[in-house]
C-alpha cells in the first residue's frame, strides 16, 4: 500500500517513538563483531503510524468492510489528522454509533457505502442526524 | 505573548472521545475510590451537579437525569493528556527551539493545560493561530481546548478564565492584546480568581478593599513587597500589569520525593493485609524511583485510621505516620519494602479500622548502582539487573506481572472502581469495536 495515498506533501506529524534497549550479543560469544552492525531491528509503528497523537487502533465486529479486505475481528489503524476524501475508508459517527464505511462525498450528499450486499449503503441526512468523520482508516491488520 | 490552552472538562472529554453517543449529554468522573465528583461536562453543569462534591450529595440529580458516571480511569487520562501535548509541542516546534536554543516551547503545567511561547506570531495573527492551535488538538485527539493569550502567564490565565466563562460568546478563545483589553478583563475579574493569589491572601486583599484584579494592580510595588510574601508579590503585580516576570519553565524531570497514596476499597482491620497494601505502594514508588535513576535514603509510611462517627463516613480520621532513615540510599524494591513493612508494625493498632494508607519516599540522590559499578560488591549489581528486568517485564506486559510475593496475591483492599471504562488507547483488550 502506498503511504502517499493517505499523506500530502504538506503533512507535518510526529512520528517520534520511544527507543528500546538493544542487547548485545555477548551471550553468544560473539559480541564485538556483531555490535558493530547492530542497528534497531523493524518497527511496524515506524510504517505504520504516521502521527503517533492523532492515531487510534480499533477493533471491527462486522462484515460491513470484507469487500475491501477488512473483516470481522480484525485491527484497523484510523489517523484522526487526514483530512477524508471522497473513496476513504473511514470511522463515521451517525446518530451515536461508530461505523466502518467507505466515504462517498459528491456536492453536499453524503453516502456511507459498506462493501458487503448485506447491507446497503447510508445515505446521511445532513439536516437530520447526528454525523461526524472520526477519522480515517490508514491499516488494516488481519490474521490469516 | 504567552497561551495558556486548557482542556475542557479534560476527564469527560477524554470519556467522551470514544463513546459519540455521550457526546452533548451530561457526563460526570468520580475520583479515587468514586468517592467525589472531580470533573463533569458543561451539561451536568447546567443541571446543578456541583464539582467537588461527594458523590452521594449528587446522586439523585445523577439518577434523575440519567447522567453518565465513570470511576477515573488515569490509564487513559494519561494517554489522551500526552497526545494533547505533543500535538502542542509539534504546533509550537517544541523539539526544533530546545535544540537551537536550549529553550522549551510548551510548558505542561498540569494534566490539562500547557503554557505556549507565542512569541513568534505577530499580534494581528494571535486569533487565527489560537484558533488553528484549537481546531488542531480537537480535530487530531478529539478534546477541546479553551485559550487565553497575554503578555504574562498571569494574565494569560485571566483570559482563559474569561474565554471559559461564557464559551459560545468567546468561541473557546480570548486574547488580551491591547492595554484596554487587559485593563476591562483585570476590572471583571474578582482578586480571589486570579492565579497566584491563594485563599488566604485572597481574604486579606477583600478585608483592605482591595476586591478586584485590576485594583491589585493598580498597587505600589513596594506595597506588594511588604504586605504580598516579597518578591512574589512583586512578581505577581508586575504580571498583572503586563510585564513578563514569569517565564517558560523545564518541566520538573526530576522529583525530590516520590509518594504513592491510595484509599482503601473497604474498612481495613488485618495487619496482614495492611502490610500487603504498603509492599504495593512500595513497589510502585520504586519503579518511579529508578525510572528517574535515583536512590531514597528515607522510607515514610503512614496510615489512616476510620472515624468512629459512622455518619461522617467520607470525613478522614486520624493520621499516623513514621518514618525510618535506611543505611545507604537504595532503590531495590526489596530493601525498600521491608523498611517500610517494619513502620506499618510500629504504627498498626489492633481493633481499629483503616480507611487509607501510603508511602513516601525521600532523601533522593542520584543512584549510582544503576551502571554496574566495579566498587560494590557483586551482589548488588545483581540486584540492580533483577530491577531492571522486572521493570521492563512491567512495562511491556503491563499491570504488574512479576511482583513482591509481600504484596499479595488477592488484593481484597483496592480500590473500587465500579463504573470505569476501557483503556481504549492503551490496551488491545479494550480497543474500541466499530460495526
Amino acid at each position: 500500500m502506498e503511504l502517499e495515498q493517505f499523506y500530502g506533501l504538506g503533512y507535518k506529524g510526529s512520528k517520534r517513538f520511544t527507543q528500546h534497549d538493544i542487547p548485545t550479543a555477548n551471550a553468544t560469544g560473539f559480541g564485538a563483531a556483531a555490535d558493530d552492525y547492530m542497528e534497531r531491528g523493524i518497527d511496524l509503528n515506524e510504517q505504520l503510524i504516521r502521527n503517533k497523537p492523532a492515531t487510534f487502533f480499533m477493533r471491527v465486529s462486522g462484515d460491513a468492510m470484507t469487500g475491501a479486505g477488512i473483516f470481522n475481528g480484525d485491527v484497523v489503524i484510523v489517523d484522526r489528522s487526514v483530512k477524508a476524501a471522497n473513496g476513504k475508508v473511514i470511522i463515521a459517527t451517525l446518530n451515536g454509533e461508530m461505523l466502518i464505511r467507505r466515504f462517498e462525498k459528491n456536492f453536499n450528499k453524503i453516502r456511507l457505502v459498506p462493501e458487503t450486499p448485506k447491507l446497503s449503503p447510508i445515505d446521511v441526512d445532513l439536516s437530520g442526524a447526528e454525523f461526524s468523520v472520526w477519522g480515517v482508516v490508514t491499516y488494516v491488520i488481519h490474521s490469516l | 505573548m504567552t497561551a495558556i490552552v486548557d482542556c475542557n472538562s479534560f476527564y469527560c472529554s477524554c470519556e467522551r472521545v470514544f463513546r459519540p453517543d455521550l457526546w452533548n449529554q451530561p457526563v460526570v468522573v468520580l475520583s479515587n475510590n468514586d468517592g467525589c465528583i472531580i470533573s463533569r461536562s458543561d451539561e451536568a453543569r447546567k443541571l446543578g451537579v456541583d464539582m467537588a462534591i461527594p458523590y452521594f450529595q449528587a446522586r439523585h440529580i445523577i439518577e434523575k437525569n440519567k447522567v453518565s458516571v465513570f470511576s477515573s480511569n488515569y490509564h487513559l487520562y494519561g494517554d489522551m493528556s500526552w497526545r494533547v501535548m505533543e500535538t502542542l509541542r509539534i504546533l509550537a516546534g517544541d523539539m526544533e527551539s530546545r535544540e537551537r536554543t536550549g529553550r522549551p516551547k510548551v510548558e505542561v503545567y498540569s494534566v490539562d493545560e500547557a503554557f505556549m511561547d507565542l512569541s513568534h506570531i505577530p499580534p494581528d495573527g494571535l486569533v487565527s493561530e489560537a484558533k488553528h492551535i484549537k481546531d488542531t488538538v480537537e480535530q487530531w485527539t478529539g478534546v477541546s481546548v479553551s485559550i487565553g493569550i497575554a503578555p504574562t502567564k498571569t494574565l494569560a490565565k485571566l483570559a482563559n478564565r474569561l474565554a471559559k466563562k461564557d464559551k459560545a460568546a468567546s468561541g473557546c478563545i480570548s486574547v488580551l492584546a491591547t492595554d484596554a483589553e487587559q485593563r476591562a478583563a483585570l476590572q471583571q475579574t474578582r482578586v480571589d480568581d486570579c492565579w497566584g493569589v491563594g485563599r488566604a491572601y485572597a481574604s486579606k486583599l477583600i478585608n483592605w478593599g482591595i476586591t478586584s484584579a485590576w485594583e491589585l494592580a493598580n498597587m505600589p510595588e513596594e506595597w506588594a513587597h511588604t504586605n504580598m510574601g516579597g518578591v512574589t508579590g512583586v512578581r505577581l503585580i508586575r504580571e498583572l500589569r503586563g510585564i513578563a516576570a514569569i517565564t517558560m519553565e523545564e518541566e520538573l524531570v526530576d522529583k525530590k520525593m516520590i509518594a504513592t497514596t491510595r484509599m482503601f476499597g473497604r474498612p481495613v482491620h488485618d495487619l496482614r493485609e495492611i502490610k500487603e497494601a504498603v509492599a504495593t505502594y512500595i513497589s510502585r514508588a520504586s519503579e518511579k524511583l529508578r525510572r528517574q535513576e535515583s536512590a531514597a535514603g528515607v522510607v515514610s509510611v503512614f496510615i489512616v485510621s476510620k472515624e468512629q462517627d459512622h455518619l461522617a463516613n467520607f470525613r478522614q480520621g486520624a493520621t499516623i505516620s513514621n518514618h525510618t532513615t535506611l543505611p545507604k540510599a537504595t532503590s531495590l524494591t526489596h530493601e525498600l519494602i521491608k523498611a517500610a513493612v517494619g513502620l506499618v508494625e510500629q504504627l498498626y493498632e489492633k481493633g481499629k479500622e483503616y480507611k487509607k494508607a501510603g508511602v513516601m519516599l525521600s532523601g533522593l540522590v542520584p543512584d549510582n548502582s544503576i551502571q554496574g559499578n566495579l566498587f560494590v560488591p557483586r551482589a548488588e549489581n545483581e540486584h540492580r539487573f533483577l530491577m531492571h528486568t522486572i521493570d521492563n517485564i512491567n512495562f511491556s506486559m503491563r499491570d504488574d506481572s512479576v511482583k513482591f510475593g509481600s504484596s499479595g496475591m488477592n488484593k481484597d483492599w483496592k480500590m473500587r472502581q465500579a463504573l470505569r471504562s476501557g483503556r481504549y488507547s492503551t490496551r488491545w483488550e479494550d480497543l474500541i469495536r466499530v460495526r
